[in-house]
């Protein structure tokens, strides 16, 4: 089923477009001083594990112009709580303490000073006079998994207990198989990197606290600071600004905390802005994965079984334990086996990053779906058509089925509602050219002395939100002049979340974009939201935007009955002009109705619409994708280069074509950078960071690649608003695997990303 | 501290400074002209640009002492530049979706205002060329350049039927 539609499906301007353009959007780091704010300053962990054996911050405490420190020693709560006391995030990101006395990676908090000027705080920094003593530190998965190994942190074994997904009978499946292929995977450490840099405020007035932050996750963020200082929701109100970019970075985390803490005890509002240095060094970055995967296949080309074991760095304090999302069911075989640990290293935390587990399980999955399509000597492309995912089957690995299980002990099936996927993968190979280019596993596509080029492809998926995330409550105000307000706590993040929102409440409620202002970012203000990740925005936030609306509408048609005297089942909304369906000439405009006296009230209507929309799960809108990459590598300089790329897109109707375009550019780009340049380099002897910075740790920019070829193929999904999936996280997933498997065809050799010029070297060598 | 003017669009501010501060951090900080970003500090991204005497800088990179007596030109005062109007960069930008999170946005508007007003007519690769050492992280490269082409030929065909 399709609909008509007169808002959706326009590449409208953004509606914070004025403000972006002309400078006047404010960030965080943005916001003005208030009345005697002081800033604050953070004194970190120059060692990847030891103990703070001794801390004096008597000579910084002294500095004129300093109005508190804090150390593990602060009673933080006045209930005994102290900094060193554990918190977790809802989002299974983070599980650790703030400032502890045993600092568990390069980075890690030590002391938190606050005073007049940002200047007199690192002075005071100085000060502070630090005895530590030396703990053994461990930067390997696998090493750390090892009976024996040394803890990484206070608390727990350094790898979580598995998480387990089974179906089929797994030894069954490998029988039945004419070929095994196994394969072992891993990707860099890619960090967010947003442009803009973290920053907060933070202020007490009595015993209620209010933050300000740019945030993607308002409530949990509100929820976490109601959880650490064991405080009533009521009395914390948190309100987030856009981010500069955020990736899954903005999230709650311990430097919003550090504030709390500081403002609390200095008495005084607190600023606090990361430097670049700690955005790229102390916040998150991206799991890096180890995953050993293994497909059963038939003589041919069908997959029987599969399955993978997933490693996934955590860093010191990242809390992740099981797959996330549905990624092993791109194909849908009747055995298999998945399992995910999660594992602490002394690293820099690591956390939840646009595109998590579906990257990198994809990018396991897809590298061996390649050599198994050689094994049995059948066209990637054909391969792929032949065993994808389809409409309707069960997603066996979904999160849902994990919580149904832990809460409920029950075993319910989710089913895919909608996959565009056999087309997104036809489209894909067509605009590549495929048929002429691709000619065979590790033979490239053509040789120019010593330039060689190879065409490669991938496939993924991406959920478009997870049930548990929460219920979306949200408001639809109507003014006198027919505008209206919606508020919502959707995170504004450059995804246009506020704008593809308004567009489907002016779709439901027949008026212009413009009519709608967007108000977010207040606890206080807006319904509880889930946070805006997992890409749920466009299919599971919006039927809630869309289920306000709906109620709006229904007031408004009653209200318009009593004036047309009319029955309101036979009214609808135009072009913010009310009227009778089948006699369009009888009717009222929004604006005249709203402010109109009605007879029965002596007064004009007032309507609100609300709705707090929860979702079922037993269905899962998943966007699906298809990406196929041109390299050319020079042989002698061992460099490659991006000549063409294809990127083919089913996320449903596409509510906002500008939007979804920059949305798709952007993952590109971004998974570009994971594939080739983008690698936090850690050092092997003490665990720090050495590329903290954009000089060091490079980032795709305006001359470094040819643009992409996006393509939509939009698959009505029956369960989404207007036929509408997400889209934000997927579009980063499949591209490494394209370029990866190029680089294979061009050169004949696998090499995982970051592909550089020294792994291709090393590749062109043991060639010859 | 020292004791500077400091011309912004066109307005003076008397700020006090110490040697080391930048620009970036006095316009920001002091006078309150958060147009401008700082994404990174070091002259890596390209947030921070505005144009000193005419030209684009880094202004992360500059010396606010050293700033005396320099015409200054920030992204607020883009607008009043022309008329009080929004610029046909920055309308161009808005149509053409230029940006995604909006961060990088101040800096590339400001390099390409550049760029129009010194080649009225550019190539692609010259627009691209012209933001060379901008980096946008949500990747809207492709949208950017087209705006800044579309505003090129607006201002073209505007000059062309005065
Ligand atoms: S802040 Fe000046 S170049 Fe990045
Ligand atoms: S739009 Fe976000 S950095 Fe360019």
């Amino acid at each position: 089923m399709t609909s008509e539609t007169s808002v959706v499906g326009k590449s409208l301007p953004l509606l914070d477009a004025y403000e972006k353009v002309t400078g006047k959007l404010k960030y965080a780091g943005d916001l003005p001083a208030m009345h005697r704010m002081h800033h604050a300053k953070v004194l970190r962990s120059p060692y990847a594990h030891a103990k703070v054996v001794h801390i004096d911050t008597s000579a910084a405490e002294a500095l004129p112009g300093v109005s508190a420190v804090i150390t593990h020693k602060d009673d933080i709560t006045g209930k005994k709580k102290t900094c060193g006391s554990p918190w977790h995030d809802f989002s299974f990101n983070f599980m650790g303490p703030m400032i502890s006395p045993e600092v568990c990676y390069v980075g890690d908090e030590v002391a938190v000073v606050s005073a007049v000027d940002e200047e007199t705080a690192k002075e005071a920094l100085k000060l502070i006079e630090v005895e530590y003593e030396e703990l053994p530190a461990i930067f390997d998965m696998e090493e750390a998994m090892k009976e024996g190994a040394p803890q990484v942190r206070p608390w727990g074994p350094n790898s979580l207990p598995p998480s387990l997904f089974e179906w089929g009978n797994i030894e069954e499946g490998f029988e039945q198989a004419d070929y095994i292929i196994e394969n072992r995977i891993t990707l860099g450490n890619q960090q967010h990197a947003p442009l803009d840099r973290n920053a907060c405020i933070a202020h007490w007035e009595g015993d209620s606290v209010s933050l300000w932050t740019s945030t993607q996750a308002l409530f949990w963020i509100r929820d976490a600071v109601t959880d650490f200082f064991e405080l009533s929701p009521s009395k914390v109100r948190v309100y987030s600004t856009p981010t500069g970019g955020s990736f899954g970075l903005w999230w709650g985390n311990n430097f919003m905390l550090l504030a709390i803490a500081i403002a609390r005890k200095a008495r005084r509002p607190i600023r606090l802005v990361l430097t670049r240095d700690e955005v790229q060094t102390t916040v998150k970055r991206r799991e890096r994965p180890l995953i050993d995967a293994k497909i059963g296949i038939t003589k041919d080309g069908k997959m029987v079984s599969q399955s993978y074991r997933h490693l996934m760095d955590n860093g010191a304090y990242g809390n992740k334990f099981d797959p996330y999302q549905s990624v092993a069911d791109i194909y849908t075989t009747e055995h298999a086996r998945v399992e995910f640990i999660g594992v602490a290293t002394n690293l820099l935390p690591a956390g939840c990053m646009r595109g998590v587990g579906d990257l990198t399980l994809a990018y396991a999955i897809e590298q061996t779906v390649d050599m198994a399509a050689e094994r049995v000597g059948m066209d990637p492309v054909e391969f792929h058509l032949k065993n994808h995912w389809k409409t309707g089957d069960i997603c066996h690995t979904s999160q849902e089925v994990v919580f149904a299980k832990l809460l409920f002990n029950k075993n319910p099936t989710v089913e895919l509602t909608s996959s565009g996927l056999a087309e997104c993968i036809t489209r894909g190979a067509e605009a590549m050219d495929w048929k002429n280019k691709w000619k065979g596993w590790g033979t490239p596509s053509s040789v120019d002395g010593h330039k060689v080029r190879g065409v490669g492809m991938g496939i993924s998926t991406h959920i478009s939100g997870l049930a548990f995330f929460g219920f979306n409550g949200i408001t639809v105000k109507v003014n006198p002049d027919g505008t209206m307000a919606l508020t919502t706590g959707i995170g504004r993040m450059g995804q246009a979340g506020d704008t593809t929102q308004a567009m489907v409440c002016a779709e439901v409620l027949g008026v212009e974009l413009e009519d709608i202002n967007v108000i977010d970012g207040d606890t206080e203000v807006c319904g509880h939201t889930m946070v805006t990740f997992g890409s749920n925005g466009m299919h599971m936030g919006a039927r809630a935007t869309k289920a306000a609306a709906e109620h709006a509408k229904e007031q408004i048609l009653e209200y318009a009955a009593k004036h047309l005297e009319a029955n309101p089942a036979d009214l609808d909304i135009k072009n913010r002009r009310i009227f009778v369906k089948g006699s369009e000439d009888r009717g009222v405009t929004l604006k005249e109705l709203m402010s109109t006296p009605i007879f029965e009230y002596l007064a004009a209507p007032e309507v609100i619409g609300s709705a707090s929309k929860g979702v079922e799960f037993d269905k899962a809108g998943k966007m699906m994708m298809a990406d196929f990459a041109e390299v050319e590598i020079d042989t002698r300089t061992a460099q490659m280069k991006l000549i063409k790329f294809v990127a083919v897109h089913d996320s449903g109707t596409i509510v906002n074509p500008a939007v979804c375009e920059n949305q798709v550019a952007g993952g590109y780009y971004q998974s570009m950078g994971l594939s080739t340049t983008e690698h936090l380099v850690f050092d092997d002897e003490t665990g720090a960071i050495l590329n903290p910075n954009f000089m060091d740790y490079k980032l795709m920019g305006p001359l470094d690649m040819p643009d992409p070829e996006i393509m939509f193929e939009e698959v009505y999904d029956e369960d989404g608003p207007f036929g509408a999936k997400g889209i934000g996280e997927g579009v980063t997933c499949a591209v490494p695997i394209a370029i990866s498997n190029a680089v294979y065809n061009a050169i004949g050799v696998r090499i995982d990303p970051p592909i550089t010029p020294d792994k291709i070297l090393q590749a062109l060598k043991s060639k010859s | 501290m020292n004791a500077i003017n400091l011309k912004i669009n066109n307005e003076h501010y008397d700020v006090s400074v110490k040697p080391h501060w930048s620009l970036a951090y006095v316009i920001r900080e002091k006078v309150g002209l958060t147009g401008t970003k700082t994404g990174c500090e070091m002259g890596t991204c390209g947030s921070c640009t505005l144009l000193l005497d005419g030209k684009p800088v880094f202004s992360c990179l500059r010396m606010a002492i050293d700033a005396q007596g320099c015409d200054i030109r920030t992204i607020e005062g883009v607008e009043e530049d022309n008329n009080g109007e929004l610029h046909p960069l920055q309308e161009a930008f808005i149509q053409d979706h230029g940006m995604q999170c909006g961060f990088c946005t101040p800096g590339m508007i400001i390099a390409a205002k550049h760029l129009l007003e010194h080649n009225p007519d550019p190539t692609e690769r010259e627009v691209r060329e012209a933001i060379g050492g901008h980096l946008c992280r949500c990747g809207t490269y492709i949208r950017i350049v087209r705006s800044i082409l579309n505003a090129a030929e607006t201002m073209r065909n505007a000059q062309a039927g005065q």
